[in-house]
């Protein structure tokens, strides 16, 4: 089966500073794949290159089996790639709907089956961006990337600085999303045991190189990489 | 005390003097609010919509309503041509604002060049027409350019609502980096846009030919107050351009009827330190 | 003979060009040998005055033809160093000091409108030239000694202007017993508006609305709701440019039309040919009509100005009290260097104050205060879309006389 995307030998970053070095990946249709590493390695400059916002020095990337590294941000987006970003960047200007229907495009995802996924949407739907919670806001960014109706949607950090509570909320979505719905995704995740069941394979960075690759269950079975690279112990 | 009939007069004139400067603030804050340009030469687009209005019925004997069908398409494509330009320099807020200086100030001298600096009135029957209701008179041109105002403000205003380009529109003023990441093709966008505001500029000079007397200097006397109108409007608010252009001219027409019209030109810039300072939330 | 004042539109103009043919041994002639002087000046070819910055460069040009067909400055010919000061003070001083001191020029001509001639006279008495204006209309702000105004003005056009308009007033029946007095805040305006409101109260016509407006004005509604609710027998207006024309408009608009109208400096051809301007009055020195062509080289200037406006498409091609302001400055000018044998400044505005010069608005002096000499402002109505001299009733033209609105 061909690959949804392939990265080959990619190395990016910002102005002359080299973030990433190297990186070797692939990802299949309807495959989800867990990113993890500590602060500041380069999880969000490796989402930020697959969206076109970085700096490429090398290597290519390839989605749906053309090469898009040279593409515009604009460009990726329409081809397929869904973007959540890790500040989430709502639109405070616009409504919780124009949030959605101002970047939609066709196909199965309509403001309506977002607001099915996250209730509480739908409640504050005529609201300013402005005027939400912090989990709103990922719930709206989270659904305005849906709302795009990608190939491949991009997670970065989907839960940090949430309340406990919100956070059970969003994964469970995200859940849905990968597991029912068969959404490709990348995941970047501080929380390596939350999001490990819901993925298929895993990619931990170190210092902008991808130092273990393996499926996730292996890496739920034995801990040690974890421990090892991101210091996590079991709780 | 001024009488009844003067303030009612004066509220009527005021409101319908108003509906000019929010046609004139409504391109202007249109590209100032969502695409960070700020079009000084709006003014001289304006202008030279409203020379060719006149030229056409003069010269060639074309009704206004006729010569808008070419006016206002043309203006749209030189927004394009002036839109590249800007595209192609990148240019920011600061530089469109010397840009388009520069711009107005080379249509006004081609103005001249062509028309010559002396007065160019385009007399016909209807200009001072006017309908009587009651003690007032509603002079007729004025308030079929309010009308027009207002069916092209609250489109504009819907358009920006519910349409999809019009919402893309706004979120990419808002983070045009973020809105490209979710495929809003800017550029695409703010060429219409900028050809919108023109097209509107042409509007407002088929107005300004029937109403006023031409000059090429004229070009600079609406700024002031189009630019008070606008940031009271709130940058990229179509209807609040055109409730701020209303609100304006009332306030300058009573201040005109109570105290002396001397008081005039301070009303407008009064009006915007109030509001600036009090900041009510009605956006 | 000015039947041309039809021509608000842009048309060709055959009779002015063979008119300029039949005059062109004069203008053809050639210019007199030798180093030419030069004579500096701006005008306001840009900003909001290029409106009659076009019209004065007309009549220079036409003037500077004429003295070069005759015997140019003392046997050189002349040379019109023409710059401009963008309708600015500043510019206008700058400029003053260059032609004076980069450029060097031998003499120079004033520039148009109060404020720009104020700050070129600043400069002139900095280093002692001789400065003639046409266009100053508050003769007490001329206060250099060798400042000279070709217009007669007289030294207090507040006083007597004023008694003028209340004389012609006094032969309406029935006479008007009440006037507004509506006036731009620009300065002569205003000038003459106080002078107007103190002169009509002396003679028992009551005022019963003293209205200021600013200078560029964009509304009129308002006001024209106050001069109709006023509702006086005359309506006096210290108008500029345009707003003449805006302030009858919104009185039409109204449906109210003042019996008879007075208005200061308004741009004779688009009130002249506006529906609304129909027997208004206005102030003027002088007008293509007789007596006036009869004055010594009127009828020529008055062709050649037609001719070449024409060309230059102006819609209003038929010389007024602005172009012959700007002729009258180089018959001053002419007279001054030819009776003093020189062009040292000093001379020349020695011999100026001691005798009297003829121009386009006739025999001149200089010996009364701030340099003027006898006023000489009058009144012109618009009949059939002409201006037409009225006041004082023996300069008016043969047959015309001063209809009541
Ligand atoms: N816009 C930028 N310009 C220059 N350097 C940057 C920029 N963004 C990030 N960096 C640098 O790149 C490196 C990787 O940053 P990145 O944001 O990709 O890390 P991260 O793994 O996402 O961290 P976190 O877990 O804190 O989000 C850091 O050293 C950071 O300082
Ligand atoms: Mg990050």
């Amino acid at each position: 089966m061909a690959d949804l995307l392939t990265v080959q030998s990619l190395s990016a970053g910002y102005g002359r500073a080299v973030v990433l070095s190297d990186v070797t990946f692939a990802l299949g249709e309807g495959q989800a794949l867990a990113v993890l590493g500590r602060n500041g390695v380069g999880k969000t400059t490796l989402i930020d290159s697959l969206i076109g916002v970085t700096r490429r020095f090398a290597g290519s990337v390839r989605f749906s089996g053309k090469e898009i590294a040279t593409l515009s941000p604009e460009a990726r987006a329409q081809r397929g790639i869904g973007w959540v970003p890790q500040e989430r960047n709502v639109f405070r200007s616009l409504s919780v709907e124009e949030n959605l229907t101002a970047v939609a495009r066709p196909g199965p995802w309509t403001a309506d089956r977002v607001f099915g996924l996250f209730p509480r949407l739908a409640e504050r739907r005529h609201h300013a961006g402005s005027a939400l919670s912090g989990g709103e806001q990922q719930m709206l960014a989270i659904g305005r990337a849906l709302a795009t109706n990608p190939k491949l949607l991009l997670l970065d950090e989907p839960t940090e600085g949430l309340a406990p509570i919100i956070v059970q909320e969003v994964l469970a979505a995200i859940a849905r999303l990968l597991r029912e719905e068969g959404l490709a995704a990348i995941v970047v995740e501080q929380h390596a045991r939350k999001i490990l069941p819901i993925t298929d394979r895993a990619v931990i960075l170190e210092r902008g190189r991808i130092v273990h690759e393996s499926a996730s269950a292996a890496l739920l079975a034995d801990a040690t990489p974890l421990e090892r690279l991101l210091g996590v112990t079991e709780r | 005390m001024p009488s009844a009939t003067l303030l009612g007069q004066a509220l009527i004139s005021g409101v319908l003097a108003g509906g000019m400067y929010g046609l004139l603030a409504l391109g202007l804050s249109l590209s100032w609010g969502l695409l960070r340009l700020v079009n000084l030469s709006h003014f001289a687009l304006a202008f030279l919509a409203a020379y060719l209005t006149y030229e056409m019925g003069t010269t060639y004997h074309i009704d206004p309503w006729w010569s808008v069908l070419v006016i206002v398409p043309a203006m749209f494509v030189i927004g394009l041509l002036q839109h590249w330009v800007f595209d192609r320099f990148k240019v920011n807020e600061l530089a469109s604002l010397l840009i388009t200086f520069s711009f107005a100030v080379i249509l006004e001298v081609a103005i001249q060049l062509y028309w010559t600096a002396d007065y160019r009135r385009f007399e016909t029957h209807y200009s001072t027409l006017s309908i009587k209701v009651g003690a007032f008179y509603i002079p007729v041109l004025e308030l079929i350019l309010c009308l027009v105002a207002g069916v092209l403000a609250w489109g504009t205003w819907l358009w920006l609502r519910k349409t999809y380009v019009g919402k893309a529109l706004r979120a990419s003023a808002e983070d045009a980096e973020i809105a490209a990441a979710y495929g809003v093709d800017h550029k695409k966008l703010a060429y219409l846009l900028s050809g919108l505001g023109a097209a509107y500029a042409g509007v407002a000079g088929t107005f300004i030919a029937l109403i006023a007397t031409l000059a090429p200097a004229q070009i600079w006397a609406w700024l002031g107050v189009v630019f008070a109108v606008v940031i009271i409007g709130r940058l990229g608010n179509p209807l609040g351009a055109l409730f701020a252009g209303m609100l304006i001219g009332a306030s300058e027409s009573i201040a005109m009827a109570v105290l002396s019209p001397a008081w005039a030109p301070v009303v407008s810039f009064s009006v915007l330190i109030v509001l600036l300072l009090w900041d009510p939330d009605w956006s | 003979m000015s039947k041309g004042m039809g021509a608000w539109r842009r048309r060709t103009f055959l009779g002015g060009a063979l008119a300029g043919m039949v005059a062109a041994p004069a203008v053809l002639r050639a210019a007199p040998p030798g180093k030419p002087v030069r004579v500096g000046g701006t005008l306001s070819l840009t900003g909001f005055l290029a409106q009659t910055a076009a019209i004065h460069k007309i009549a220079a040009e036409i003037m500077v033809e004429e003295i070069n067909g005759r015997d140019g400055f003392l046997g050189r010919p002349i040379e019109y160093v023409l710059l401009d000061d963008q309708s600015k003070p500043d510019v206008a001083r700058s400029l003053y000091e260059k032609l004076i001191t980069v450029d060097k020029v031998d003499l120079i001509q004033g520039p148009y409108a109060t404020a720009p001639i104020l700050a070129a006279m600043g400069v002139a008495q900095r280093y002692g030239k001789i400065i003639i204006q046409s266009s100053m209309g508050i003769p007490k702000l001329q206060t250099y000694d060798m400042a000279f105004p070709a217009t007669p003005f007289g030294p207090e056009p507040d006083k007597s202007y004023p008694n003028v308009i209340l004389d012609a007033m006094a032969t309406l029946s029935p006479a008007p017993k009440s006037m507004v007095v509506l006036t731009s805040k620009f300065p002569s305006a205003q000038f003459m508006a106080q002078g107007m409101r103190t002169e009509a109260e002396k003679r028992g016509v009551k005022v019963p609305l003293f209205l200021e407006y600013e200078a560029g004005n964009r509304d009129f509604g308002a006001i024209a709701a106050r001069v109709k609710e006023a509702n006086a027998d005359f309506l006096w207006v210290g108008s500029l440019g345009l707003e003449s024309n805006q302030i009858l408009e919104a009185l039409r608009k109204l449906d109210y039309r003042p019996k008879n109208s007075f208005h200061l400096y308004p741009a004779p051809g688009p009130l002249a040919l506006s529906p609304d301007g129909n027997l208004v009055w206005s102030s003027t020195f002088l007008e293509p009509d007789e007596p006036f062509m009869s004055r010594p080289g009127m009828k020529r200037i008055a062709e050649h100005y037609k001719e070449r406006a024409t060309k230059a498409n102006l819609p209003y091609p038929i010389i007024d009290a602005q172009a012959a302001g700007m002729a009258a400055q180089w018959q001053i000018l002419e007279q001054g260097v030819n009776g003093a044998k020189s062009l040292e400044d000093k001379q020349i505005a020695a011999w100026l104050k001691k005798n009297v010069v003829t121009t386009v608005y006739g025999p001149t002096k200089f010996d009364g205060p701030y340099n003027h000499g006898a006023p000489a402002q009058l009144i012109r109505q618009v009949q059939n879309k002409e201006w037409k001299v009225v006041w004082p009733k023996d300069l008016a033209a043969p047959g015309v006389k001063l209809i009541n609105g």
